[in-house]
């Protein structure tokens, strides 16, 4: 059995509890090894949509609108923007409660659900934006492809926006002590890894002509 | 295993008391880096604001592409490093989601080159 | 029995965790053998068990449809099933097979096997595990139903673009292919998911990655190639989904849709599968093999890195599927070439084998009857395979029962001759009764004539020109005779199977008169080995300490000077004994895991018939998935055993996880990310 302190194993020294080392073999906890290891899967599966979208980016003549024709950078970059910040609250919520601070945690919490939810909205409105100009799910390959990969994205958001609703209302009722702080963190790592799926979309999709 | 545990259930936690410049100081690296992350984004707004920008127009349009890929990359990795903690955990972590990575990079890429996505002419 | 109290989620002494929600409804309930025991067990030897006995009643319906191509093929023109019906049978045998019986089997022992082999109390997340289990059986039944509803799926198991859209296949079969392997495709991520952080957190003290068995390091590489390759699928499939269910336009030619997108997303993940089928055989073969040769295996390191070889390069192979599809020269030489290389850690490997028996002291019982097989036919199926590496040789032997011959050779001959050899050498530690010789020889003999007779003449069809997935063939092509070696040959096959099932109630009764083998019949090598037959619940009572490999061995024996062999305890004195108290902290049953998984095809049912079902099935799944984030960690009526010598504790899931309100139209999507709520 693998067992070390907190300062061999190098770990971020400004946070000892947080990431004290479990009785397991590899000194990580389950959860969070599992929760990386889904998030490694998730590559694949958004690297088929994004290689998908990329085959399909030109809609073929007379069928409809191509991204450029519609799209408003202004505005996603602001919601991308939203959605980059998301992260930064994430990070100072799980600062939070490795110190016990649990008001704050949930104070950053519910920020990063109310950014998110924000650039859920933003989307939703972009969606019914581009709707309205003629860009439906069927009208082309480009519409099909560009509205599932955003949609995966968009989905995979907002069952983040359910994950941090009930971390909130879990701690509310006092069911998140200190010493859980590992369920927040990996909570974050979902959440981290939907921003930076977004900051691929956001590049690859809106920014490369 | 943390010290607020010999005070019992303390209302304030102690550590807060003793690490709370630490602890302050931490959260105000991770505001830097957001702060960064935004600059970064603000960089690859201007290739779309101001796309003659000799910066990025080089190559015949080669040059913005590279240019986006390499701040999508620096926005990318700088997430997943500090905000998501790999520097600081376990090398298998890394390890774990870096397989996961390279492998989509590698394995999509290649299909992208079968459907000739390089080519300037129309792939068939 | 009462979970775990310790952990990274448990309490700190003297810590109250607030009063729990009590919308947690149900108490946990109990365990045991009734009934209701295995509807909510969260044991991974109950469900392993499951699915191996699933596995094998969908590989009798994978085999009549077997049966009744051959018999269709048996003379030119037969009439016993018209081109749509044929169509329909030979799809759904290849995607039963391969999805809810190979696939299966080999989870099957890895649940079983594997947490014995390293020393664990159980997986890591076992109520994912059951999860994991029920998503499995009701996809599967799902994709069954497809028989009573319509007709089964009718473009191959691979379901080629644009025949897999609803202009050529009108009929609901492929939805039920698509939404039934959606379905499984879950049960196998999170299987991963589970059995990764299994082997690389929960191994017994002093159990290093290079001391592990060979089944284990197999089924490492087996679950990380799973991880990465569902997902690949999964987006495929939900491409497809929405161009059947909402006219996408991914595969819709009109529209610019590109029918080799499909293609290359099938088959990057569809070659990483094979190998994914075929390398927990190895691993079975792997560990049996010393233990019949009396030699540890020859080469360990070279078979761990061969495995793990097999599993990087088996990305890289993918469009030697395609060869023929128009993928262009260039293409075509790249991956003839990498197709070429990953022979050599399979050759690798056979050497390996070889080497072990060389010089060994053989005793030919039934497994290794099977093991010896699979290393010869899988040889004879290898060097077939290598033969279609060859591009402008495979023009002609593609779309040809050549290739149905090679991958016939390597998946029965290989994978479930392995599995077959796994059954009869398994068989006395989890149901604690031998199974018996006499007929197992004979079933060995049987299903190896049976097997012969049928696909090796393929290889001869297949080069004379007999093209696959055609109902039909005129006679003056000289197919006849072969066809009906064939036909005889699965029928001999069949009568196999029928003789391995009579041996398991012959072998069951006959036990009452005979001696229990104890927990060492074979004289074994690995920890599973040295715990009663059958398992107890709790594994390990104490967690052995492990200081080389084949640890059990090495109580049993040392060795002399001149590397003679001496024994120095008997398998009974090292072998852990039944008798006495255990007071061992088990995971709690749970019922979420099941009504989380049971929404899932109602939702499937919704998307083919109507959205109100789809409704009913999310609510299903969401309650099942809120019900199980507020199950109470421990069963309030079950006795609290002090901490005994547990090292590793399954983390049982805690209380964190989110209520998911999955009533919307969206539920295709969500689908697709039910696994990120249940692993949390």
């Amino acid at each position: 059995m693998v067992s070390t302190t907190v300062s061999e194993v190098g770990l971020d020294a400004a946070a000892p509890h947080a990431h004290a080392t479990h009785d397991t073999n590899t000194g990580i906890s389950n959860t969070k090894l599992a929760m990386w290891l889904f998030l490694g899967s998730e590559c694949l599966l958004f690297g088929g949509l994004i290689t998908t979208y990329l085959i399909y980016k030109e809609p073929l003549a007379g069928q409809g609108p191509a991204l450029a024709d519609i799209v408003d950078i202004p505005f996603t970059s602001t919601s991308s923007f939203v959605l980059l910040m998301s992260s930064l609250t994430m990070v100072l919520a799980v600062s939070a409660i490795e110190r016990g601070d649990h008001h704050r945690m949930r104070t950053w919490t519910a920020a990063t659900a109310i950014l998110g939810a924000t650039f859920v909205a933003g989307q939703v409105y972009e969606f019914t934006a581009f709707y309205r100009e003629g860009l439906g799910f069927t009208t082309s390959r480009f519409s099909s492809a560009f509205y599932t990969l955003t949609g995966f994205h968009g989905v995979h958001v907002t069952v983040g926006l359910i994950m941090l609703m009930s971390l909130f209302v879990l701690s509310l009722r006092g069911r998140l002590p200190e010493h859980k702080a590992e369920t927040v963190e990996v909570v974050g790592l979902y959440w981290h890894f939907v921003d930076v799926v977004w900051i691929l979309i956001f590049a690859v999709v809106y920014l490369i002509p | 295993m943390t010290d607020s545990t010999l005070l019992g259930d303390s209302p304030v936690p102690t550590d807060v008391l003793d690490g709370a410049e630490e602890d302050y100081s931490r959260d105000l690296k991770y505001v830097y880096i957001a702060i960064f992350l935004a600059v970064v984004t603000a960089v690859e707004v201007m290739t779309y604001v101001a796309p003659d920008f000799p910066g990025w127009k080089w190559g015949d349009g080669v040059g913005l592409v590279v240019v986006l890929m390499v701040l999508m990359a620096v926005k990318f990795w700088t997430v997943a490093w500090y905000f998501m903690h790999l520097k600081f955990d376990s090398r298998v972590l890394t390890a774990v989601f870096y397989a996961g990575l390279v492998l989509a990079v590698c394995v999509y890429l290649a299909m992208m080159t079968a459907f000739r996505l390089w080519w300037p002419e129309s792939h068939s | 029995m009462t979970t775990l109290e310790t952990g990274p989620l448990a309490l700190e002494a003297g810590e109250e965790e607030a009063p729990s929600n009590s919308l947690g409804v149900l108490g946990r309930p109990k365990g045991g053998y009734s009934w209701r025991a295995w509807f909510t067990t969260v044991d991974h030897k109950k469900i392993g068990i499951m699915y191996g006995g699933t596995a094998i009643f969908f590989f009798i319906i994978g085999g009549l449809e077997a049966l009744l191509i051959r018999a269709q093929l048996w003379a030119p023109r037969g009439t016993l099933l018209t081109a749509d019906q044929y169509n329909q049978v030979f799809t759904m045998h290849g995607t039963t097979m391969i999805f809810l019986v190979v696939m299966p089997i080999g989870a099957a022992f890895a649940n079983y096997l594997m947490p014995l082999q390293i020393g664990a109390r159980d997986v890591a997340f076992p109520r994912i595990n059951a999860f994991s289990y029920w998503c499995f059986l009701f996809g599967g039944l799902f994709l069954n139903t497809s028989w009573f509803l319509g007709g089964g799926a009718d473009g191959g198991w691979f379901n080629y673009a644009p025949n897999n859209g609803v202009v050529f296949s009108p009929s609901n079969g492929i939805d039920f292919w698509n939404i039934g392997l959606l379905i499984a495709g879950i049960a196998s991520l999170t299987g991963a998911v589970n059995l990764i952080v299994t082997v690389l957190n929960l191994r017994a003290p002093g159990m290093t990655l290079m001391k592990m068995p060979i089944f284990t390091w197999m089924t490492l590489v087996t679950q990380f190639l799973l991880l990465f390759a569902i997902p690949v699928l999964t987006s495929a499939q939900f491409l497809l989904l929405f161009d059947r269910q909402f006219d996408g336009n991914f595969f819709n030619v009109a529209k610019g849709g590109e029918p080799l997108l499909w293609e290359h997303l099938f088959w990057i993940f569809g070659h990483p599968e094979v190998y994914l089928m075929i390398l927990p055989a190895f691993g079975l073969v792997s560990d049996m093999l010393p233990v019949f040769c009396r030699k540890p295996i020859f080469g360990y390191p070279f078979i761990v890195f061969s495995g793990i070889a097999i599993g990087f390069m088996g990305w890289g192979v993918w469009a030697h599927h395609m060869f023929v599809s128009g993928i262009g020269p260039i293409s075509v030489t790249v991956f003839a070439l990498t197709t070429m290389f990953i022979a050599v850690p399979t050759g690798v490997k056979i050497l390996n084998w070889t080497a072990t028996m060389v010089g060994g002291r053989i005793r030919l019982a039934t497994p290794m009857l099977f093991c010896i097989g699979l290393v010869t036919m899988f040889t004879i199926g290898g060097l077939s395979g290598v033969t279609h590496a060859v591009a402008p040789a495979d023009t002609q032997q593609t779309d040809t029962y050549y290739i149905v011959a090679h991958f016939h050779y390597v998946l029965f001959g290989g994978a479930f001759f392995g599995f077959m050899g796994g059954f009869y050498f398994y068989w006395p530690k989890v149901f604690g009764y031998l199974l018996n010789e006499t007929l197992g020889k004979t079933n060995f003999w049987l299903m190896f004539v049976g097997f012969n007779l049928t696909f090796g003449p393929m290889h001869v069809l297949g080069l004379n020109g007999m093209s696959r997935r055609t109902y039909t063939y005129d006679p003056g092509y000289g197919f006849e005779l072969w066809n009906k070696i064939a036909t005889i040959g699965a029928f001999l096959l069949a009568a196999s199977i029928a003789l391995f099932i009579f041996n398991i109630f012959y072998s069951k009764v006959k036990a009452k008169h005979l001696p229990a083998p104890g927990p060492d019949p074979w004289d074994a090598r690995t920890i599973e080995w040295m715990i009663p037959s059958p398992v107890p619940e709790y594994n390990f009572d104490p967690v052995p300490t492990i200081t080389t490999l084949d640890e059990f061995w090495y109580r049993k024996y040392g060795e002399t000077e001149d590397g003679r062999l001496v024994q120095i305890a008997t398998a009974e004195e090292v072998a852990q004994s039944a008798e006495g108290e255990h007071d061992v902290h088990l995971p709690s049953p749970s019922y979420w895991p099941i009504v989380t998984a049971f929404g899932l095809p109602i939702i499937g049912y919704g998307l083919l018939y109507t959205w109100w079902l789809s409704l009913v099935g999310g609510i299903i799944t969401a309650a099942g998935i809120y019900g199980w984030a507020f199950e109470p960690p421990d069963d309030p009526e079950g006795a609290h055993g002090h901490e005994d010598h547990d090292d590793h504790h399954p983390d049982d899931d805690g209380d964190h996880t989110d209520a998911t309100d999955d009533a919307t139209p969206e539920l295709a999507e969500a689908e697709g990310d039910k696994e990120v709520e249940t692993v949390g």
